[in-house]
């Protein structure tokens, strides 16, 4: 059996052995199969699903949140949202917000961290202090700043973007295919765009949420760590027999780097990225609890929750309210739960010090 | 001695250069917005303001200038000790961080030692019982722990300690105790409420701060252990590994003093750092936690000065956290050299 797939198969081994692993596995599962059936679960009044449903006739009577009943299920919020419907369309939100912010991180810590090791001297010293000034920073502050000075409208010049792209193609043909024909339509759509460029160019506004805004930003405060981790990890294996032989037998620097030192890497990275989606949840949900992030009547549980901040200093509110916080917190620490859970069992199967024994 | 004297200095360095980049940072990011959203910044009296006023405030601060010219200006101003003025709480910032920190050292010294005392000595237990029924229990408790959203747990327990039972109340001091720390009879030694209360006699004050920390320290507590017991448990497990635990035992010495005088003493090197990192993360504020709680620390100053855009504040925050981290690094770091003798200040 090839080495590789005796790896795969040995951790999901292990995985299955672990009842912990096992229970983060499931709570996954369950959150996935809510996600898959939302619209089922809970079908969409508005042609936005995101948008919380809110009860009117309650409404009219009083803004104050009510107990579950037949009609809600989990009760309702303040200003009578539907706390099932958005608990329900929420799931959805916290993996976006998770994977997508995992992702963003691991692209920019990946091409960072590979540089800084791979490359080393005066670009891994800048690069790494760089990462300790964003690491010496307090992150939610951090956050918070870029949540609030990012513009709600990026305006891309898609024009510039064409020319820039089509010049890059068209040097790329000529290089490949010096055929006159393909040249001639090359050296048209280039001139094309630059026409478009000057006289008229096609501008779009890229509009862009709060939500959005959270995501870059806990991106942006949470990418140092990957990088760090990869650049160990490569220095790690950097200097083992079998680079040294790639590097003799001629392979080229990307070769070397995707074909032999990456996947080398990709255990220890398992592990934090299975972590670090529970914890970027909370982040986010940190976030909206401060007020920042998701509007009032969008469909994200750490919304939910910050209203209750306007009953800090009432008790009879605080009592009675119980269940506009406890569920969608319960929602959140379920999800979170999950992922560490998977994170932790895999660090105990991934580690070669505690493994196969 | 020279080297260690040579290691402090370019760390020092290093901390001017952590400094200047924090800010950097923070002031780019201020330059997203407009100068005449930045000029509110300078208004103390927002009730009043034509486009005059704007237009005279961004001439006057030089709001439109390069962003070289404006950074360093506000830089001659700190170098001056002046860090400006906080929009948000109506106050200097400097003035403001001294009028905060107090609140936030009230849950520290409460939260710090118990976090790393109890997250030490469960990391040892689960370690040493590697597979039995504490490690098992710990484990599953740290990942509940690190799972827990702050501001859930703070408003859970506040539901039912504050909602129900009417315990402990929110904030940082009831409503009587806040008259009688500014009356004039009182004297603020300290500005630490609860020392303040002891030094002049009034226990009852020191008891009121005491209710009121309970809770917002449970909620530190309970998140915050879970990761030095984790670490401390894997960081056992590698020690208890090692050769010269091996060769403890082979000299014949009880199983007592092989983990504890062996194995612990070098198990705690990792933990050191994460322990430092911790207390200086806890003294920068506790963001989520004060706020849930109105405790009015730095945290929640810090909190609410990013909120209203009150970019001095942020600033001054942003240098008093990096601050913090850095001197926290560097105790550790000296501190490895006396517990490690492998480790040399290079």
């Amino acid at each position: 059996m090839e080495p590789r797939v005796k790896e795969w198969k040995f951790m999901v081994k292990r995985v299955r052995e672990t009842p912990l692993a096992l229970a983060g596995l499931i709570i996954i599962i369950f959150f996935i199969l809510i996600a898959l059936l939302a619209p089922v679960l809970a079908p969409p009044t508005y042609s936005d699903p995101f948008k919380i449903p809110q009860d009117k006739e309650i409404y009219s009577l009083t803004p104050n949140p009510t107990p579950p009943t037949l009609t809600h299920i989990f009760g309702t919020s303040d200003q009578q949202y539907d706390i099932y419907y958005a608990c329900i369309w929420g799931t959805i939100t916290a993996f976006r917000v998770g994977l997508t912010v995992v992702l963003i991180s691991l692209i920019i810590g990946l091409i960072l961290g590979v540089a800084a090791a791979y490359y080393g001297g005066i670009l891994d010293e800048i690069l790494m202090r760089f990462t300790d000034i964003i690491i010496a920073f307090p992150g939610l502050i951090l956050a918070m700043a870029l949540v609030l000075a990012f513009p709600a409208a990026i305006p891309i010049n898609l024009s510039s973007i064409f020319l820039v792209f089509s010049i890059i193609c068209s040097f790329i043909i000529i290089m490949a295919h010096p055929d006159k024909k393909l040249l001639l339509i090359t050296q048209m759509i280039v001139v094309a765009f630059l026409v478009s460029y000057i006289y008229q160019p096609i501008v779009l506004h890229l509009e862009i949420t709060n939500l959005d805004k959270v995501l870059f930003a806990i991106a942006i405060v949470g990418w140092p760590g990957y990088a760090r981790l990869i650049r160990g990890e490569i220095l790690r294996v950097k200097n083992e027999d079998y680079i040294e032989a790639a590097k003799a037998a001629g392979s080229s620097d990307f070769q070397i780097i995707t074909k032999h030192i990456l996947p080398n890497t990709i255990y220890p990275l398992l592990v934090v990225v299975s972590m670090d989606v529970g914890s970027i949840v909370l982040t986010a949900a940190a976030l909206s609890f401060l007020g920042i992030g998701a509007p009032i009547d969008y469909a994200d549980w750490g919304q939910m929750i910050s209203r209750s901040r306007a009953w800090i200093r009432n008790p009879e509110m605080l009592a009675s309210n119980f269940h506009t916080f406890f569920i969608p917190g319960l929602f959140i620490t379920l999800f979170s739960l999950g992922w560490n859970l998977l994170g932790d069992a895999l660090r105990d199967v991934l580690d070669p010090m505690l493994r196969r024994r | 001695m020279t080297s260690l004297i040579a290691y402090i200095t370019r760390r020092l360095i290093f901390l001017i250069f952590v400094l200047i980049g924090v800010t950097l940072m923070i002031f780019a990011i201020t330059m997203l917005f407009s100068p005449e959203i930045r000029a509110y910044l300078y208004i103390r009296n927002i009730q009043h303001v034509t486009p005059d006023v704007v237009r005279s405030v961004i001439e006057k601060y030089g709001l439109n200038d390069p962003f070289y010219l404006q950074f360093s200006r506000w830089l001659g101003q700190v170098l001056q000790g002046n860090l400006g003025w906080s929009q948000s709480s109506a106050q200097p910032v400097a003035e403001a961080i001294l009028t905060r920190w107090p609140y936030t050292f009230e849950i520290v010294i409460f939260a710090a030692p118990l976090i790393i005392f109890f997250g030490i000595y469960l990391g040892v237990q689960a370690g040493v019982h590697r597979n039995g029924i504490i490690d098992h229990v710990t484990r599953v408790f740290s990942i509940i722990g690190y799972s827990l959203p702050s501001f859930w747990l703070g408003l859970l327990l506040l539901s039912v300690f504050y909602g129900k039972l009417g315990w402990l109340p929110p904030g940082a001091l009831s409503y009587e105790a806040e008259q009688a720390v500014h009356a004039s009879s009182f004297v603020r030694y300290t500005h630490i409420d609860l020392i303040d209360g002891i030094l002049n006699g009034q226990f009852w004050i020191t008891l009121d701060v005491l209710k009121h920390v309970i809770l917002p320290v449970i909620v530190i507590v309970v998140i915050d252990i879970a990761v030095l017991v984790r670490v401390m448990r894997s960081s056992m497990l590698e020690s208890l590994s090692k050769q010269y635990v091996t060769a403890a035992r082979a000299k014949g010495l009880d199983e007592k003093t092989v983990i504890y005088k062996h194995a612990r003493r070098n198990a705690l090197i990792p933990v050191a750092t994460l322990s430092g990192m911790l207390v200086a993360g806890l003294l920068g504020g506790l963001v989520i936690t004060e706020t849930v709680f109105g405790f009015g620390g730095l945290g929640q100053w810090a909190a609410n000065a990013a909120i209203g855009l009150d970019v001095p504040a942020v600033l001054g925050y942003a240098m008093l956290s990096a601050l913090l981290f850095v001197i926290a690094n560097l105790i550790v770091d000296i501190m490895y050299a006396y517990i490690d003798p492998r480790i040399r200040l290079e």
